[in-house]
């Protein structure tokens, strides 16, 4: 059983965000941009947990566990999907820079 | 309990540990030189936070992650990291940004939603047969749609993959 306030839990939340929000600001590289990425969403899943840990409606507990399910899904499908956008940008390019991403228009 | 009691029991100290390991993992997956490490400091921050949620009483969830996301996600990454090559730094001037935006998510965070989260927690302790019921019976529009979004995701994924280089 775990005591403790949820404003420690949604704190490392916070913290884990910002450390993903930096890593998503300060790259150029667009797998390095989906890591921070997942960095981040790791940081809403935990949040979204002690969120619903801390309602007293057992309701609200299994609503929450519903959504991260449902997220932990699609994540995954999300990962698919820019990794494969990945390697269709390294096939035209064979290159991972964002920067050169406005230049392939259309 | 208030919201800054806290009290020094076996679980507490687990969770110190465990946070310890998610924040210095984020921070490895953000800035390590090499990306496959980053991609697998990505899988150890998936596993603390795996068991952060069966602490919170989510034990079927942080299967599902352990399972779904670090399994397979994080794996696949790691995977597909081996085909690509490093990309040049951004500049110093974007760096500082970064690290503003990154303090200033903070604060606003805690600053905002912290009044939401100044309770205890209750672990909830919720087993999958309650959350397949409410999944097929009440929120089964919800499970609809997922599932239709994981088909068009697939077929996307596979449709941009087979696309050939124009010549």
């Amino acid at each position: 059983m775990m005591e403790t306030t949820t404003l420690l839990l949604l704190s490392l939340s916070a913290f884990m965000f910002g450390i993903g929000l930096y890593g998503l600001i300060s790259k150029r590289n667009m797998l390095r941009m989906l890591l921070a990425a997942e960095v981040n969403f790791n940081a809403a899943l935990l949040a979204l947990l002690a969120f619903a840990s801390s309602s007293p409606s057992p309701e609200a507990a299994s609503v929450g566990g519903i959504t991260a399910l449902l997220a932990i899904g699609i994540a995954a499908a999300d990962v698919g999907m820019l990794v494969s956008i990945a390697i269709l940008m390294y096939h035209l390019r064979r290159r991972l820079d964002v920067y050169e991403l406005k230049e392939s228009k259309g | 309990m208030s919201a800054l009691e806290i009290a020094l029991t076996p679980s507490f100290i687990v969770f110190v540990v465990l946070a310890a390991v998610a924040v210095a993992s984020a921070f490895l997956v953000v800035e390590h030189k090499s990306l496959v490490y980053s991609a697998f400091f990505l899988g150890v921050l998936g596993m603390a936070n795996a068991v952060i949620f069966s602490l919170l009483g989510f034990t079927f969830i942080a299967l599902f992650h352990l399972a779904v996301y670090i399994g397979a996600a994080v794996t696949f990454i790691l995977f597909a990291i081996t085909m690509f090559e490093e990309v040049p730094p951004v500049e110093r001037r974007v760096r500082f940004i970064a690290i503003f935006a990154a303090l200033l998510a903070f604060v606003l965070i805690v600053g905002v939603f912290g009044t939401y989260f100044a309770g205890t927690v209750q672990p909830s302790y919720v087993d999958y047969k309650t959350l397949a019921g409410f999944l097929t019976e009440k929120y089964w529009f919800a499970l609809l749609v997922a599932g239709l979004t994981l088909v068009t995701t697939l077929i996307e994924a596979i449709t941009l993959a087979r696309i050939e280089r124009r010549e």
